[in-house]
């Protein structure tokens, strides 16, 4: 990666005086953090500490883009992934919006050693260190954890990777699909007979942001208790393969070989032996159903809402084990009947009958009609200078004593460079002016 | 990371929390067992007939008993196990839920009542935290829908973006309890936020975690890209559901199996590596030659391309490529098996599995604990509990 001169200069103060930092509230309220995470798992881990009220201080490279920044997700302008913008604005991606809300945002070169005295006196003014490149990038610019105990002896250091911080593969590129894949979790999900379906998102990004959040938190409670700092080193893999439930036991304990011409059985439930379960066309193109009977109350339901069907009532649907074993015919002719009706209509009329059912909804559902999310206010808004007003993935909890603070959209790039290095460094205007000439930040 | 021979005498970060667990879901299980995973003392509270997860199959050498159902053995490490019989014996759970820090509910609201549980009265103790999981939250006009592991995914959106190219199949649900797990996690942030805030006020609240709005915000791209370019994600095999369709990632190995890799096109670091590699080989055809250094004309013979690797590909087995990909810079990964996953020499090395046994008899091979903290460690690993092992005596 080579050093080229900063396309976009370092922004003055905010003018919008709502977009200065202030005082957070929360469980967190009073905990700064060092943030070198980019990408998605770092991301996404350290956004729930801004939500909650920690002062998360997101460092960026001028010279490398954070990619969530460059994806081309913006409003109004549908593009695919690899139609990015040569050139493109770093402040309209709205995935690094969705990630980075409520974080300040201050651009550092790390590439020169002024640049790396500065990280160091954030991290002395900070105590949780986070970040998520491979093994030995953080080694590389002097960020040991013994180091870091040298700047704050009681300092978290929170490491995440695909592959952890020691092994024989620690050094592997990874993401989200090859964690998904090098984990088992990709190759369990499929119809049996065709290649693995696996997953169509990066599953294992959010599941390791969330344990590696949970892991931060752990480490401040006992901080607070016991005065001890840590290390933290969560693989995601490790996340991945302790995610793949109880057929991994039926290997280990009972020898059961996932290899196997039956293996994986697709939308079908075996343990326990539910039918009918899988998914079913709809009206309309490409719409779906989910349903789910596991007992004979939930086929009575069924029956009923169906209207009491003939085909429904023969002897082979007569008992669970036996609609189990009859699954083809049975998804056939559930098939024939759902193939007509609309997906949500479906699903109204079988919760109201008691049968787990949910139309497969998008989301363009989840966001515009569906109703629970929109009680409970998962989703949010918040104005940002460059995007506008945006939707925002809340904290899916409701908690009685108080939820997320929601002060701010994503930092602009280097956003507060200012309020970093003057209002916590206490470095006076005239050298932050020769810093940004350098190109330091 | 705790390279000492000696005993481990690193704390345990849950140290002292009394949980109390009313869960018939792998959802409030996971809770439960990540927090005695960690040292919590967990009781798992069980109606008579035990915990429906006992009745979930397979079973240890296909026994079907209420101690071999491996559903229940995967979910429940750690913890002990009390009968109680409700409403009957309801002062007994009363009395724990006063000595409790954390009591975990995972079931339909439309339970609580069967399992002892009153919302009504549950804030009354004023230190407890009720971490509430239930499938589509305790308030909202859908809060009595039923659910199961798939129909979270279908509603919470993440099973929109799975399954193959060809949608004449219907979205293909990734396996085994993902949306579950997914609340687990969530509620898992969530009691510790509530811990941090009880330490500093002494109060405790009530969380309502509900599996589909946690799935709901689990799905990566699928939101964003409806939030801001208001387009819609299509599900495609085994990789990135996109807007419009992108090339296969899956490629099928000499040996029968599959490594994933979504070649990249535009970055030219990795291009050069494959096709050093595949020269290396012999197998870099023209690919060799000065046009490719053009991202125009990569992009133009990018079927060319595509089926030059799937050739490579299929002369190699899979480990092989994992290995000389990633050696090679490459993010190239081998789709393992669970059957294979156990023996990697990676997981291996750290010693991430464990053998866990039960009154001298080999229970099973078990992940381990999933974070390491260099101050802290893992509680040691404990077998699932028989159902009332702890013969009515717990927090003695």
């Amino acid at each position: 990666m080579t050093t080229t001169a900063p396309k976009h200069p370092a922004v003055e103060a905010p003018a919008d005086a709502s977009r200065r930092p202030r005082a957070r509230r929360g469980p967190l309220a009073g905990i700064r953090v060092a943030d070198f995470c980019w990408m998605g798992v770092g991301a996404v881990a350290t956004r729930m500490l801004a939500d909650f009220g920690a002062e998360v201080i997101k460092i960026e490279d001028r010279t490398r883009i954070d990619m969530p920044r460059r994806l081309p997700l913006y409003k109004g302008d549908p593009r695919s992934y690899g139609e990015e913008l040569p050139d493109a604005d770093p402040d309209r991606g709205g995935l690094f919006n969705n990630y980075s809300r409520n974080k300040l945002g201050v651009t550092i070169n790390l590439r020169t050693e002024r640049g790396r005295e500065l990280a160091s006196e954030l991290i002395a003014a900070s105590s949780v260190v986070t970040e998520n490149f491979a093994p030995g990038v953080m080694e590389r610019w002097g960020f040991t954890f013994d180091r870091l105990r040298e700047l704050v002896p009681d300092v978290i250091y929170a490491r995440m990777s695909g592959y952890g911080h020691s092994g024989p593969h620690q050094h592997y590129r990874s993401y989200g699909p090859v964690v998904q894949a090098a984990s088992g979790l990709s190759y369990i999900a499929g119809l049996p007979g065709h290649e693995p379906s696996g997953w169509g998102l990066s599953y294992m990004d959010n599941m390791a942001a969330y344990y590696n959040s949970a892991a931060i938190l752990m480490a401040l409670r006992n901080r607070r208790k016991t005065g001890l700092g840590t290390e933290i080193d969560v693989a995601a893999v490790e996340v991945g393969v302790s995610l793949i439930g109880p057929m991994l036991l039926d290997v280990t304990v009972n020898g059961h070989s996932t290899h196997r011409p039956d293996f994986p059985t697709g939308n079908r439930l075996e343990h326990p032996q539910a039918a009918p379960h899988g998914v079913y066309p709809c009206a309309g193109e490409d719409e779906w159903v989910a349903v789910s009977v596991f007992d004979d109350a939930g086929w009575q339901g069924l029956e009923a809402a169906m209207g009491r069907p003939a085909w429904a009532s023969h002897p082979e649907f007569a008992s669970q084990a036996s609609r189990f074993a009859h699954q083809d015919r049975l998804d056939g002719f559930l098939a024939g009947w759902t193939g007509a009706r609309e997906r949500h209509e479906i699903m109204h009329l079988l919760q109201a009958h008691g049968v787990p059912a949910a139309a497969v909804q998008n989301a363009r559902d989840l966001t515009e009609t569906d109703p629970q999310i929109a009680a409970h206010g998962t989703f949010f808004e918040l104005d940002h200078p460059v995007i506008g007003p945006a939707r925002f993935e809340g904290f899916p909890v409701i908690m009685s004593g108080g939820g997320a603070d929601h002060w701010r959209s994503a930092p602009l790039l280097g956003e507060d460079n200012s309020y970093v290095l003057g209002e916590i460094l206490g470095i006076g205007e005239e050298e932050q002016l020769e810093l940004r000439i350098e190109g330091i930040i | 990371m705790n390279d000492d021979a000696s005993p481990d005498r690193r704390p345990l970060p849950y140290d002292g929390l009394r949980v109390v667990e009313l869960a018939g879901d792998p959802a409030g299980e996971l809770l439960g067992k990540l927090l005695a995973q960690y040292g919590a003392d967990v009781v798992k509270v069980e109606p008579p007939a035990g915990s429906a997860t006992r009745r979930i199959g397979p079973f240890a050498a296909g026994q079907e008993d209420p101690d071999r159902s491996l559903t229940f053995w995967y979910y429940n490490t750690g913890k002990a196990s009390l009968v109680l019989d409700l409403p009957a014996q309801q002062a007994e759970l009363d009395a724990l839920l006063d000595r409790g820090d954390v009591v975990i509910v995972s079931a339909p609201p439309a339970d609580f009542p069967r399992l002892g549980i009153d919302l009504g009265t549950l804030p009354n103790r004023e230190r407890l935290i009720s971490c509430c999981i239930t499938p589509f939250g305790l308030t909202g006009p859908w809060k009595d829908y039923r659910s199961s592991d798939l129909v979270a995914l279908a509603a919470g959106g993440i099973l929109n973006s799975c399954g193959y190219d060809d949608h004449s199949i219907p979205p293909i649900r990734p396996a085994e309890n993902q949306a579950f797990h997914i609340a687990a996690s969530f509620a898992h942030q969530a009691v510790l936020l509530a811990l941090l805030e009880r330490d500093a006020t002494g109060r405790g609240q009530t969380l309502d975690v509900a599996i589909h709005d946690c799935v709901a915000v689990s799905g990566e791209l699928a939101n964003p890209f409806w939030f801001y370019p208001e387009v819609l994600v299509q599900r495609q095999t085994c990789r990135h559901a996109q807007p419009a369709p992108t090339a296969p990632a899956l490629f099928a190995t000499l040996d029968g199996r599959y490594v994933y890799f979504a070649l990249v096109l535009a970055d030219i670091k990795p291009w050069n590596a494959l096709v050093e590699w595949m020269g290396a080989l012999g197998m870099a055809a023209d690919l060799t030659e000065p046009e490719y250094a053009h991202l125009v004309h990569r992009q133009a013979r990018f079927p060319h391309i595509q089926s030059i690797l799937e050739a490579f590909c299929l002369v190699q087995d899979a480990e092989t490529l994992y290995h000389e990909g990633q050696a090679r810079g490459l993010p190239i990964a081998v789709v393992n098996s669970p059957d294979e996953v156990i023996h990697d020499e990676h997981l291996s090395a750290r010693g991430f599995f464990q053998r866990v046994e039960r009154d001298g008899e080999f229970v099973g091979v078990y992940p381990g604990p999933p974070i390491q903290f260099s101050s802290y460690r893992a509680a040691p690993p404990t077998p699932p509990p028989r159902l009332g092992a702890s013969g009515g005596e717990v927090w003695g």
